[in-house]
């Protein structure tokens, strides 16, 4: 049996730098820098030069990152990679 | 009798901030382009308004093309691409901070191009692979590439132990090379006293505007002492500040309120973030970095309008330089290496 985990919300004011989150995480307006993203939803914020495995990206800002996987439905993308390493200039998400 | 066509050069280069860009246009038309054109070019200088494009006043930037995004150049590492396709023989890609003490320089390096398998000069790289930081590129060379042709790229994404990150103009370098064309390196020794570069100076001003307002100042402020290349950005920002002031009388990289390097970080902020510096490693590689950049702007000061760099041929004891006398910031805190 499953048990349910609580939600971690990084929120407005917060900032990560080289930090790992995972599935039960949402993003709500905090600064990650440098960090790996495996599973949650980013709703608000930026993410500068982070490692996206997996998760939905619904808002805030992608920048300088590497998009491996997850969904991408909606924010900013000012720059970064897709999965197969092809950069990606400014609006041209994933 | 037909008109005898000169030789075509375009001088590109991607700018975030039109102060910068300023001061580095000062440069170039001063000095460049009037180089190239004595050798027998035809020069034109394209810069590329990466953001702020409204605040790049044209009376800055007298004759040269500013360009700003738009499809198919929708930012800066496009722009590469995009100017690569105007009519021109070569193309002078110069980075946004970096400054030739000796404008002579490139133009002293166009016979290379008499051979016809040399594709490019690269006067400063930064690793094993020649950048795009100031690469002097035969077009006809680069344009047989498929594209995109600068840009960067990750390679071996599956396999995380020998994933590559290739920078701008990495992957084209690879691939020319493949091709049996040759890409000339100046010496390094040599571009230290003529080329004044500069590290970090946009991202950190980048950083600033993009994310520093969602997060407390004191904490944006903190990266100075976390991260290598914010630390060289800050000071460097510093010393291109100091710099800006003298020549234009005006403050660089300003905050909100106008606030000399606002937009950057001020020199009593990174005096203080320095001194939290505990690894010892990086405070030695920072201290060597601080010294060479030091000399940078005192030798870039020196050709503003001075008494010319010292073992360079045609700088000295001319009319048209007197340099400035540029008094630096204090940036580093007590018992940290000067000089």
């Amino acid at each position: 049996m499953k048990t349910a985990q609580a939600l971690r919300v990084l929120g407005p004011g917060e900032f990560y730098y080289k930090e790992k989150f995972g599935p039960d995480t949402v993003c709500r307006g905090a600064v990650l820098l440098e960090c790996e993203w495996d599973g949650g939803t980013v709703e608000g914020g930026a993410l500068m030069g982070v490692i996206f495995r997996s998760g939905d990206f619904r808002g805030g800002t992608f920048w300088g990152g590497v998009f491996l996987g997850g969904t991408w439905s909606g924010g900013v993308w000012e720059s970064g990679f897709d999965h197969t390493g092809r950069y990606r200039p400014r609006t041209d998400h994933p | 009798m037909a008109a005898v066509t000169r030789p075509r050069i375009v001088i590109a280069s991607p700018h975030r901030y039109p102060d910068l860009a300023r001061l580095w246009f000062r440069g170039v038309s001063r000095g460049i382009v009037p180089s190239l054109q004595e050798a027998g070019l035809d020069v034109e200088v394209v810069i590329f308004r990466d953001a702020h494009v409204d605040e790049f006043l044209p009376e800055w930037f007298p004759g040269a093309t500013l360009e700003a995004p738009g499809p198919g150049v929708r930012d800066f590492l496009e722009f590469y691409d995009a100017v690569l396709g105007l009519d021109s023989d070569y193309l002078f890609l110069l980075d946004a901070d970096l400054f030739f003490i000796d404008p002579d320089w490139p133009s002293a390096w166009m016979p290379a191009f008499e051979s016809e398998d040399v594709a490019a000069v690269s006067f400063l790289r930064r690793s094993e692979e020649p950048g795009v930081y100031a690469l002097l590129c035969r077009t006809s060379a680069y344009r047989a590439l498929p594209k995109p042709v600068f840009a960067p790229a990750y390679e071996e994404l599956e396999d995380e132990r020998n994933t590559v990150n290739r920078q701008p103009g990495d992957v084209a370098a690879r691939r020319l090379r493949d091709g049996g064309k040759r890409i000339l390196y100046a010496d390094a020794t040599e571009a230290e006293t003529r080329v004044a570069d500069f590290h970090g100076t946009t991202v950190i001003r980048a950083s600033r505007e993009v994310f520093g307002h969602l997060i407390d100042g004191p904490v944006f402020e903190g990266l100075v002492s976390r991260k290598r290349y914010f630390a060289m950005g800050a000071y460097d920002n510093a010393l291109l500040g100091c710099l800006y002031q003298a020549v234009f009388g005006e403050p660089f990289a300003a905050g909100p309120g106008g606030e000399p390097l606002g937009g950057s970080v001020t020199v009593d902020v990174i005096r203080r973030e320095l001194a939290l510096i505990s690894d010892p490693e990086l405070k030695a590689t920072l201290e060597t970095y601080f010294v060479r950049s030091d000399e940078a702007i005192l030798r870039l000061a020196g050709v503003e309008e001075g008494e010319g760099i010292e073992g360079i041929e045609g700088t000295e004891g001319t009319d048209e330089i007197t340099g400035i006398d540029l008094k630096l910031p204090d940036l580093r805190p007590a018992g940290w290496r000067r000089s």
